[in-house]
């Protein structure tokens, strides 16, 4: 990493100036636990750090019905406020499945979102939850929902010049249900083999707006629409989950890999989403 | 190009020039000689190397030096200053015998006061879940589960330590 420069800009018009002027040379760091992890094991060696710590993307707050968390809101100002807990608390529970204690204190949602992983425990739940994105650059902003964010593992929608300022995320409703199902080799510091969010609205026992949000089963974090399309506008029971929880396993293709085989991963889909679905 | 940082270190104010590629934990030990902190997996999985930085514990391998510019820094030298009265945490660790090779526990201790500062009394899961990012090949964590709960009485009720 040496000759590598580093710069904190104190706002997001400065933030977005050096981006636009230096490009591809350019690294975003905001909570590093994914960027220096790439830096120490010489993966990277950026030529210009660019430290968000300092430029004002970290609050959270509501408005208009929706809750806006900024890009660098740690995991754990996300897991301790009360605006998140009673707006969006199945982000909380996916915040809290990320990492240990020490990451948590350090890593920041935007980053999550940005690094684009396929299973990226933050980014599942507020795929669930029916994000926006807000990016920003020298250009301007723009909205963008987060079902059309990604494009590929490690891979979106931004362009070289451009930085996710927040995101905004509808609040719950006293008829809001959710669940949050992750499986891996342990509980703690681990990337799921398989994660599930779900969000819904329950009027008169009926299930509407249902989302089913999927981790590490695709290059993407990915909606299973086939199988809430199953469950919009009816009321659950015993058959209807068994056959919701097959449809989202049987409209995936996952891959083997170091961590899992296409099979297990697909059997842990359907077990996940009748658990959550059953409320176990 | 070097850039000028204070930060504050258990307690003593530090004016520094460094690179910004060095790691907070790289200046910590090569710098200022504070070499309780340890380096271990270089990727936030074992830590080893977990300070705390204005009141949160957070991985010093992961933490670059020229972020810390006007920040508090706490290390495990920084728990028992005077060097001889031990911190409550440090003496549950040695009485409950949750220290063997050492190597963990600098990082283990940060841990539990980042627990225990908030919730002296913390569920066996509460303190299992505190430590989660902190990997011992030795104790296997029992003794050190015990010890971190011993550290919350004797935070809680200081007339009963050294029983």
């Amino acid at each position: 990493m040496e000759n590598t420069d580093f710069i904190a800009p104190n706002d997001v018009a400065t933030v977005c100036n050096q981006i636009d002027r230096l490009g591809e040379k350019a690294h975003l760091l905001a909570g590093g636990t994914d960027l220096m992890v790439a830096i120490n094991l010489r993966r990277l060696r950026p030529e210009k750090l660019i430290y968000l710590g300092q430029c004002g993307l970290d609050r959270i707050e509501v408005a208009n019905q929706s809750l806006v968390i900024g890009a660098t809101a740690t995991l754990k100002s996300i897991i301790q406020s009360e605006a998140v807990k009673r707006n969006a608390p199945l982000l909380v529970d996916a915040c809290q499945s990320i990492g240990s204690p020490a990451i948590r204190n350090a890593a920041t949602l935007g980053g999550n979102v940005c690094n684009a992983s396929p299973s990226a425990d933050g980014a599942i739940a507020l795929l669930a939850l029916d994000t926006n994105v807000t990016i920003v650059s020298t250009r301007g902003e723009r909205s963008v929902a987060l079902k059309a964010f990604f494009t590929g593992p490690g891979k979106t929608v931004l362009e070289k010049d451009e930085l996710v300022k927040e995101f905004i995320i509808p609040a719950a409703t006293a008829n809001s249900k959710f669940g949050w199902a992750k499986i891996g080799q342990r509980k703690a510091e681990i990337i799921g083999i398989v994660c599930v969010a779900v969000n819904m609205t329950v009027e008169g026992g009926k299930c509407q707006n249902v989302r089913i949000a999927l981790g590490a089963v695709a290059p993407t974090p990915i909606l299973a629409t086939k199988a809430a399309a199953l469950l919009e506008g009816k009321v659950l029971d015993a058959q209807l989950i068994a056959q919701a929880a097959q449809t989202a396993a049987d409209e995936i293709s996952p891959i083997d890999d170091i961590r899992a085989s296409a099979w297990y991963r697909k059997q842990m889909t359907n077990e996940l989403v009748a658990r959550i679905l059953s409320g176990e | 190009m070097k850039h000028d940082i204070s930060l504050t270190v258990n307690g003593d104010t530090y004016h520094l020039s460094v690179e910004p590629w060095r790691t907070l934990n790289e200046v910590l030990r090569e710098d200022l000689n504070l070499t309780g902190t340890k380096l271990g997996c270089g990727s936030g999985d074992c830590g080893a190397c977990t300070v705390m930085v204005d009141g949160k514990s957070v991985s010093s391998c992961l933490t670059l030096a020229v972020e810390m510019d006007g920040r508090q820094i706490l290390t495990v030298e920084g728990l028992a200053p005077s060097g001889e009265t031990l911190h409550p945490i440090q003496e549950a660790f040695i009485e409950k015998g949750a220290i063997q090779c050492g190597f963990c526990t600098p990082g283990m201790e940060l841990s539990a006061l980042n627990l225990l500062k908030t919730n002296p009394s913390p569920s066996d899961a509460q303190i299992r879940s505190a430590i989660s990012g902190n990997l011992c090949r030795c104790t296997g964590y029992n003794k050190i589960v015990d010890a971190i709960a011993e550290a919350g009485r004797r935070i809680k009720h200081p007339s009963k330590a050294r029983r």
